[in-house]
């Protein structure tokens, strides 16, 4: 029996880059009750084609039903169920290794403009060292930074820029990657 | 599909290249409402072999798309205008989707320089639809046309049918341009499983073998497949019994010693429990398994093991946890099934082990009200032995029909039970003679569903439509004070109409004939009359005086 516990969950779609389907994608997921966390989409390699990743809260149980679903949307090439390397190994015990599940790697973007002073300099250049951030745009007296990483890096970058002046942020949501496991 | 040469453009309008695609695809009919978006089609179809038929509401188009599409297993085709055109079509495709029913319905849309201004019947047809379709587009590009075409009736007509609709910009339709009529569409993301798992058809008929209480439970998807020798060749190799759904009426004569009844909330208390205690297999059968086809979602195949064989993958397993899924197109899945039992004879003739077959007729339907005035009548029409389409509208009319229309040359029932749409048996019922004119057709109604839809039978008194329509005349919304009676403490509200319609000075009004039966032994002649007559007739039952004369009659007769 499938968790029928609320819990976050991944889903990589590859699908054909046509008009509407972002549309069908994200009212599919509101029909069946699920609350979309964050949602990417860009194109890939292949012309036409486009990935969602889509951080979904829901049930477990559910999950695989709407997985279904966005599949059976006419415009949808793939769709996967992935798991977080990082959480894989808690998480793996519920699946009981499913098929359309894929362990991944997966990374988040998050850009910042920070007021960058005097009394600020010392905090934000320590920030910029431990997180190996990129200084992108710097106008005199607010920097904008460039972090990547891990979903709980970019949480941890947040935490550290409490104690700054932060004017403005913006976090693309987890993209995912997936990979092999021996 | 198409009859035209490979590669060689043509300059056309729009509207033209798609009048040609629709008669190259042995389109025959169309149900339609003109407007301003959708003349340029109007002037192509001028010129047509398509026979267009003129409805009275849009809504209607829908419904007679569907019983067409239901009767000649292709695709029905609908045509309406922007703005209130297509809103009108919202409740007929919903109802397509729910029931799997193919449809192409193609709507007129205000130029393309426009869209997004808030112009004159503007609405956005593409988003208002996309929940009710399997598939929608708004085609923005000549270049896009034949191939949105083709694909609007592959989708429609394959894996599980559904609707599929095509909004079409007025000046794309207008403007010339070179279209190449051959080109077809490819759809990389749309690959429905026909072939079920032959691994897993070994799996279901190993359990099949060492079940000791096996049922069969039968959707409509059977039917839809086209699967109805299938079914019955595998029933009679495995003498296993069955029930079914609402839906899936038609699927083995009523007294066959192994039909025992239908389930879910209508249905008969044995076939729920056979399915909810007593069985120890079920294999389900294109059945969507919905809440009102589990009387007890927690109950049902709880200790049984439970094989379920669908063309859709999301079917399985959505309402309750399967053992032994299936995917796959149910008639080839079931001529693979007849084949390996061919090959490998398994064991049959199970040791019969349902008892109390003769409780199989008793229905759950409470009596209240005059309701067995419906038998009666179902009775004296089943008896009537020519071949017929019936379809039903919604309430307890539909219920009662669903367990006494009896007489195969009659079924399945065309009824709307996903959506339970009110209004829908009239417009079907027209549908279904366009697709098969030999056969007279006949609506059973009541008076409530018969006022949803009425004008579209002055469509049948137009086309000369052998169509009798019966309307179980209660003077209320039957079901639902069934409702308030059963749920809500008897407190009623909102299901008395408490002014009289006389429902054959209306048909007579839109030209046919009407007639009002008030005593029990006028059914049969009535009846008999009126299909016999094959013109567009009305029968009015009136069911509250039929019972209390016959209820008098007994009484005469007894003292
Ligand atoms: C379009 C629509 N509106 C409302 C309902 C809810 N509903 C279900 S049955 C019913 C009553 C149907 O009355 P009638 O057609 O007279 O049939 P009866 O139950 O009396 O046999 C209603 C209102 C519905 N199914 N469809």
């Amino acid at each position: 029996m499938k968790s029928k516990i609320e819990g976050r969950h991944v889903i990589a779609l590859e699908v054909e880059d046509k008009p509407g389907v972002l549309t069908r994608i994200s009212a599919l997921f509101s029909r069946r009750g699920f609350n979309v966390e964050s949602l990417t989409v860009g194109h890939t390699h292949q012309p036409g084609v486009s990935r969602f990743t889509i951080v979904v809260v829901g049930a477990e149980a559910e999950l695989e039903q709407v997985r279904k679903q966005t599949q059976k949307l006419i415009n949808v090439l793939k769709t996967f169920h992935v798991l977080d390397q990082e959480e894989a190994s808690d998480l793996e015990l519920t699946q009981g290794g499913a098929k359309n599940v894929q362990h991944a790697v997966m990374r988040e973007l998050a850009l910042v403009k920070v007021h960058y002073d005097k009394e600020s300099a010392r905090q934000i250049n320590h920030i910029v060292e431990r997180f190996s951030a990129r200084m992108l745009h710097w106008s005199g007296e607010d920097l904008v930074l460039e972090f990547s990483g891990t979903e709980a890096k970019v949480d941890a970058v947040f935490e550290e820029l409490k104690q700054v002046t932060v004017l403005e942020s913006v976090r693309t949501g987890k993209v995912a990657m997936s990979i092999e496991t021996k | 599909m198409s009859q035209s040469p490979k590669g060689h453009k043509e300059v056309m309008t729009g509207a033209k290249a798609l009048v040609t695609l629709l008669e190259d695809r042995g389109v025959e009919v169309i149900f339609g409402y003109p407007g301003g978006a959708n003349l340029p089609i109007y002037d192509e179809l001028r010129n047509s072999s398509i026979q267009h038929i003129l409805v009275r509401h849009e809504q209607g188009s829908v419904h007679m798309a569907e019983g067409y599409a239901k009767v000649k297993g292709r695709p029905g085709v609908c045509l309406a205008t922007s703005g209130p055109g297509v809103t009108n079509l919202v409740t007929g495709l919903a109802d397509a989707l729910l029931d799997s029913i193919p449809v192409v319905a193609l709507t007129g849309q205000i130029p393309r320089g426009m869209i997004g201004t808030d112009a004159f019947q503007e609405v956005d047809a593409f988003n208002i639809t996309m929940p009710v379709t399997k598939h929608n587009e708004l085609v923005k590009k000549e270049s896009e046309l034949v191939k949105a075409v083709d694909a609007a009736f592959y989708i429609a007509n394959s894996g599980r049918k559904g609707p599929v609709l095509l909004d079409l910009p007025k000046d794309l339709l207008d403007e010339p341009y070179p279209y190449d009529l051959s080109e077809t569409c490819s759809l990389p993301g749309y690959n429905p499983t026909t072939k079920g798992n032959i691994g897993q058809i070994k799996k279901a008929l190993k359990a099949i073998e060492k079940a000791e209480r096996p049922l069969l439970l039968v959707g409509a998807g059977v039917e839809s497949a086209g699967a109805m020798s299938e079914i019955n060749a595998l029933i009679r190799k495995l003498q296993i019994p069955v029930v079914r759904t609402l839906m899936a009426t038609g699927v083995l004569s009523f007294d066959d010693p192994l039909y025992l009844g239908m389930i879910g909330t209508h249905g008969n208390g044995l076939a729920n429990r056979l399915v909810n205690k007593e069985a120890d297999l079920i294999l389900i059968a294109g059945a969507k398994l919905s809440n009102r086809s589990l009387l007890r979602a927690d109950l049902f195949g709880k200790d049984a093991k439970l094989i379920q064989l669908d063309i859709d993958p999301a079917e399985i397993g959505k309402t309750i946890e399967i053992d032994i899924p299936i995917v796959g197109d149910v008639k080839e899945t079931l001529r693979d099934m007849l084949l390996r039992i061919e090959d490998k004879p398994i064991r049959v003739g199970v040791t019969p082990w349902i008892h109390g077959e003769h409780q199989k007729t008793k229905t759950m339907l409470p009596k209240a009200d005059a309701a067995e005035v419906m038998e009666w009548v179902c009775q004296e029409l089943s008896k009537i032995d020519l071949k017929m389409h019936v379809t039903t509208d919604v309430g307890r009319h539909q219920m009662w029909a669903n367990h006494h229309m009896t007489n195969p040359k009659h079924l399945p029932l065309i009824t709307s039970g996903g959506l339970g749409t009110m209004g829908f048996g009239l417009p079907a019922a027209i549908g279904a003679w366009f697709a098969d004119p030999q056969s007279p057709v006949v609506n059973l109604t009541g008076d409530g569903s018969f006022m949803m839809n009425m004008q579209e039978f002055i469509v049948a008194v137009e086309h000369h439509v052998p169509l009798t329509v019966i309307v179980f005349n209660d003077f209320r919304l039957g079901m639902i004070k069934e409702l308030q009676d059963s749920s809500y403490g008897k407190r009623h509200i909102a299901h008395d109409f408490n002014k009289e319609v006389d429902f054959p000075l209306l048909a007579k009004a839109m030209g046919g004939e009407g007639r009002l039966v008030v005593r029990r032994e006028e059914i049969a002649e009535a009846l008999f009359e009126a299909i016999h007559s094959r013109r567009p007739n009305l029968i009015c039952f009136d069911l509250e005086r039929i019972h209390l004369r016959s209820a008098i009659n007994l009484a005469e007769k007894a003292s």
